[in-house]
């Protein structure tokens, strides 16, 4: 897939390699299992599916609805509704309401499926309207709901629901994926590389996915230079050992040569100033009040970097007074 | 479940058979004896140390270190002894013994009485507890004692006499449970039996007669949701509130009754004046299984409404106004052969579920709901969850209020254990206390986790407990009192705790607003943990003052035109993190609210009066507002009020004198007076001055008239500038092809409109007082 190839209308590598069958789902092994025998034995419960973004609750809670219902009921026996739609408190109490009326023929154990994406969005009225619902219609209709943070979905829901959460996708789960995907698009790529995108994803599959792309179209090789060139973003490990070097042996030498290299790459001071905030709060070996004082250090110099002052000057000036403490 | 059973009867004649050899053997008190007594600290000097004393004692003892290796003991080894646990062990932190002695079997109270067996003490134990052990002589040990009777103990507890008596309560209750399991499969049965011959569905009458009919096709048992299938079907089934419930059935039973004596007579518990009954308390209790269960159980047919149909004003008017005196037609197509309840079963009752749940678009819907609550011919049931939020009082006087309480553990213990049965999965017993724990006693969330986890795991042991207890918890946003009660709580820091910079960080975002506020507010009020003396507490104070200013900085840029968001998380360290790391530790009083937002009005309000009090006086003063306060107001009222304090009466056209030299009105002499600090005072000064002279004086001024300046009305009136901006406003919409000039015109003629206004205004009496002169 290089720059030469004629513009074909393609998807999104995300929606390409969307899984449809949850076997293909990585990570959460024991949730995912959970789902499968579910889907399986049928009679799902009401379930709240919450967690980071791009760590495949949506994909698990579509793939879960096709295998229970199979494809030719999937269209009529789910209803999905996600921030996009208006899910308002006459949304619930109208269209919601009488989709759970509709009778559709099941299989036994089958039931209809009504899907809120993005959960948390909804506003605490309308959550409160479906309470009864949910119990009223569950012989029938049962609710699945993906949300980020399940701390705003209403007690009361959270109630009627089986929590399962999803945590961050462990690196090799990402790098198992990315390299499936690298082999069927035919892409060349090196082991740096895939670490910067890893790296840079955070256990976001989708954001990893996104950013091979990106660097795919863009460049063609998937090399380290390439992936931090399309996130834009200061190495992180650099980052890391510029604030080590200053905390651990105060030597402000080497940590200055570090600066030197990300601002002669032509990163802006914002840029370095953030994600220095964001490594030091994860600051390994150093005690809590010591980075604390870092970080004070660290969000002076944002300040006075939004401020205007982002100079060269300001950002030495910051990693001496971290040398300091 | 019957894992636990098989081993007991594998494992009892085994241990009779043996000699009774010590240590396996021995009966409990034997084993107690052999541990060492632990040295009672003396008693004697510290007669009454206050709570906060205390917890601050509590907090300098060592903390806990948690690194000691629990031995494995012998199951329910500790069943038959009640433990107490007091003061602060060593190496184990104090839930985490009493937990450990729970799984054991051993009930842990959280006093001493004389039932107790033995006490586990600890560091700095409560004198009045020591107290109390000696006085009855009860068996206390060390930590060290602990795990050493954890180590010696048989199985079961030995062949004492309180063990065997627990032993056999447990089994008993175990049988019970199986009973029930089965009576209610059998039940079961039955009832599908009956369906089957009669071709009835048999769940037609559960649902109220508004909502359509539940499809005719049979729904198997299996295919419901856990919740459903194990739904109450009596009123015996419910776990706890048994006394709310028998209330609100003998409110329900008496309700026609007490229609006939028009809700005069309060009847023995005083609940015979309330046509409706108002149910409260947090989710997952089973307030809604309850309402329908006792209604349908006295034969009622139920009406529901709940937050899923429109409630506003005019749809309740329309719809349940209309049918609060009707009469149901259900009662004519019941069987005759089931006729005790017959005269309830055309009578109506209304559930009005989730009444807190009106929101936006049922309009006035509360109102009209308390409304009904006092003329309707028909029993309301309405339910919600918290009964202290503002829009829930208006049913303060007209409901009887039955508050549920969550259920205690021991309440939903038998009910778990008959569902784990029937659903043939081995439950550890302990795991239910912790399951009641994770879900804060919600029992609709137990079954459903259950229901979820029971997927993959038909055996749940106390292994696998901790890992559960964190992925179920529910996660709720904390008010700001808990956020701060966290953040100054010392636990969070200790290096030991598994919270991360980024949790703590996370409690700031919890709300950001309030919780900078409420920190500011109570960062005074701690005793620091490891905090050598009081200058290092002052200089702890101190830095934190310092990092919760230099956040107002940070905040101001947040908030500024630049709008500068990013730094959210910065300002999250700087304003609550890393003060509150300086000064955490025992909060020595209550939390307060934030008291900025009060101050923050006040000053506005002193502001505005200020600003007003400087156009009047413009014409003789050429200063701005601060040099006014700081000036001009202390002498103006020396000058204003001085004459009439000293002479009376006589004082008083000195001082309107001066108030017309300087435009002053009559308002404007308590602004300045209220402007007072210190001796001056407005309150002060005014009480000097006796009701008879202060009328005098306010009659005299009102009775002649003051010259008034001219002058630009500012932000004093509080409508003109809204009532400008909508003209602007409507400009700028309706003709957007004006010219500048048009436009300038128009605001001044708003301006000089609501200058007119406040002028007419104040015209207005003046006149009238020179009517009455002449």
């Amino acid at each position: 897939m290089t720059k030469e190839s004629p513009l074909t209308l393609e998807l999104p590598w995300v929606e390409k390699y969307r899984p449809h069958k949850l076997d293909n789902i990585v990570g959460n092994e024991e949730t995912v299992e959970r789902l499968k025998l579910i889907a399986n034995d049928g009679n799902m419960p009401h379930m709240i599916i919450s967690g980071l973004p791009g760590i495949g609750k949506t994909t698990s809670i579509h793939c879960l609805a096709l295998e229970l219902l199979g494809p030719e009921l999937y269209k009529s026996a789910t209803l999905e509704l996600n921030a996009s739609d208006d899910r308002g408190i006459d949304v619930v109490r109208n269209r919601i309401k009488q989709f759970a009326q509709t009778k559709i023929q099941l299989p036994p154990g089958r039931h209809k499926i009504i899907i809120l994406d993005e959960a948390d969005s909804m506003t605490p009225g309308a959550q409160q309207a479906l309470r009864r619902t949910m119990e009223i219609y569950s012989n029938t209709t049962r609710f699945a709901f993906a949300c980020n943070q399940s701390s705003k979905i209403i007690e009361p829901l959270q109630s009627r629901c089986a929590i399962l959460r999803y945590n961050k996708l462990a690196d090799d789960q990402v790098l198992t994926r990315l390299l499936e995907v690298c082999k069927l698009e035919n892409v060349q790529f090196n082991t740096e590389g895939l670490q910067a995108l890893i790296f840079t994803a955070e256990g976001d599959m989708r954001q990893a996915i996104n950013n091979l792309q990106s660097t795919v179209a863009g460049f063609g090789m998937v090399n380290d230079v390439n992936v931090f060139k399309i996130v834009d973003q200061p190495h992180p490990l650099v980052i890391r050992k510029m604030l080590r070097s200053c905390c651990s042996s105060q030597d402000i030498d080497n940590a200055i040569d570090l600066l030197d290299g990300l601002w002669v790459k032509g990163y802006s001071a914002i840029d370095i100033v953030t994600s220095a905030f964001k490594v030091a709060k994860t600051l390994p070996d150093i005690n809590e009040s010591k980075r604390l004082e870092v970080i004070k250090e660290i969000g002076f110099t944002h300040m006075r970097v939004l401020e205007g002052v982002s100079t060269y000057l300001q950002l030495c000036g910051m990693l001496a007074k971290i040398c300091d403490i | 479940m019957v894992l636990v059973t098989d081993f007991f009867k594998a494992k009892k004649p085994a241990a009779k058979r043996e000699q009774p050899s010590p240590p396996s053997g021995a009966s409990a008190e034997e084993i107690l004896a052999s541990i060492p007594d632990a040295e009672l600290p003396d008693t004697s000097d510290s007669q009454k140390l206050s709570f906060f004393q205390l917890q601050q004692r509590k907090a300098q003892a060592p903390q806990a270190t948690g690194s000691v290796d629990i031995p494995e003991a012998k199951p329910h080894c500790l069943s038959g002894l009640t433990m107490v646990f007091t003061g602060v062990l060593p190496n184990l932190e104090r839930t985490d013994a009493e937990n450990i002695a729970k799984r054991y079997g051993a009930k842990v109270p959280k006093s001493i009485s004389g039932k107790t067996s033995v006490v586990v003490i600890g560091d700095e134990a409560g004198p009045s507890k020591v107290q109390k052990i000696k006085k009855m002589h009860i068996k206390a040990i060390s930590e060290e004692g602990f795990l050493q009777l954890l180590r010696s103990m048989p199985a079961d507890g030995g062949s004492g006499g309180e063990a065997v008596k627990a032993k056999r309560k447990r089994e008993e209750e175990e049988s019970r449970i199986i009973q029930e399991a089965e009576a209610e499969e059998e039940q079961e049965r039955a009832r599908q039996q009956q369906a089957k011959i009669q071709h009835v569905p048999p769940s037609v009458s559960k649902h109220s007669s508004r909502l359509p009919a539940e499809p005719v096709r049979e729904i198997s048992n299996d295919d419901k949701l856990w919740t459903t299938k194990y739904a109450p079907t009596s009123t015996l089934q419910l776990c706890g509130n048994k006394g709310q419930v028998n209330k609100l059935r003998s409110w329900l039973l008496h309700w026609f009754d007490n229609a006939k004596n028009d809700f005069k007579d309060p009847g023995a518990d005083g609940s015979g004046v309330f046509r409706a009954c108002l149910i409260s308390g947090p989710p997952g209790i089973g307030k809604t299984t309850a309402a329908h269960l006792i209604a349908e159980d006295l034969g009622f047919d139920v009406l529901e409404k709940n937050a899923s149909d429109v409630r506003s004003k005019s749809l309740l008017n329309s719809d349940i106004k209309s049918v609060l005196n009707n009469t149901s037609v259900m009662g004519f197509f019941q069987n005759r052969h089931a006729d005790v309840h017959q005269e309830n079963e055309r009578r109506f009752c209304l559930i009005m579920d989730e009444v807190d749940g009106m929101s936006s678009g049922d309009h006035g819907g509360a109102g009209a709901l308390s409304q009904f609550c006092r003329i309707t011919k028909m029993p309301m049931i309405l339910i919600c969850n918290d009964k202290s939020l503002p829009k829930m009082r208006t049913f303060d006087r007209v409901t009887y209020d039955l508050a549920f309480r969550r259920p205690s553990e021991n309440e939903v213990k038998a009910r778990i254990m008959t569902i784990c049965h029937r659903e043939k999965i081995k439950i550890d017993p302990s795991i239910i206390g912790q399951l009641v724990q994770t879900t804060n006693n919600d029992i609709r969330q137990m079954i459903n986790l259950l229901s979820t986890v029971s997927k993959t795991q038909k055996t749940i042991g106390a292994e696998q407990s901790k890992d559960f207890s964190k992925s179920w918890q529910k996660q709720t946003v904390l008010k700001p009192f808990d956020i701060v009660g966290k953040l100054l709580n010392g636990q969070i820091y200790s290096p030991h705790s598994n919270h991360t910079l980024n949790d703590k960080i996370d409690l700031y975002f919890n709300d950001i607003d309030f919780t900078p506020l409420m920190v500011q507010e109570n960062y005074l009020y701690t005793r620091p943990s490891n905090c050598r003396d009081d200058s290092d507490h002052l200089r702890r104070v101190a830095q934190a003052a310092d990092d919760i200013s230099a956040s107002d900085r940070i905040n101001s840029l947040i908030r500024s035109s630049e709008q500068q968001w990013s730094l959210l998380p910065f300002h999250a360290v700087m304003s609550s993190v890393k003060p509150s790391r300086e000064v955490a530790g025992n909060i020595s009083q209550r939390i307060n609210f934030a008291g900025w937002l009060g101050q923050n009005s006040k000053q506005m309000k002193y502001q505005r009066l200020l600003q007003e009090l400087q156009y009047h006086t413009r014409l003789r003063t050429s200063t701005d507002k601060k040099e006014l306060r700081l000036e001009y107001v202390p002498l103006l009222a020396k000058r204003l009020a001085g004459p009439i304090v000293s002479q009376g009466e006589n004082g008083i056209q000195p001082c309107i004198d001066v108030m017309d030299y300087y435009f002053l009105t009559r308002e404007d002499w308590d602004t300045i007076l209220d402007f007072g600090v210190g001796a001056a005072k407005g309150e002060a000064v005014l009480k000097k001055i006796p009701t008879k002279v202060k009328t005098a004086f306010t009659r005299t001024y009102n009775s002649s008239t003051h010259p008034i300046a001219i002058y630009k009305t500012g932000n004093s009136v509080g409508t003109t500038k809204s009532t400008a901006s909508t003209v602007d406003y409507e400009d700028v919409i309706q003709d957007d092809t004006l010219k500048d000039d048009d436009d300038t015109e128009e605001k001044d003629d708003s301006k000089f409109d609501s200058k007119k206004d406040k002028l007419i205004k104040e015209v207005k009496p003046k006149k009238g007082a020179k009517r009455s002169k002449k």
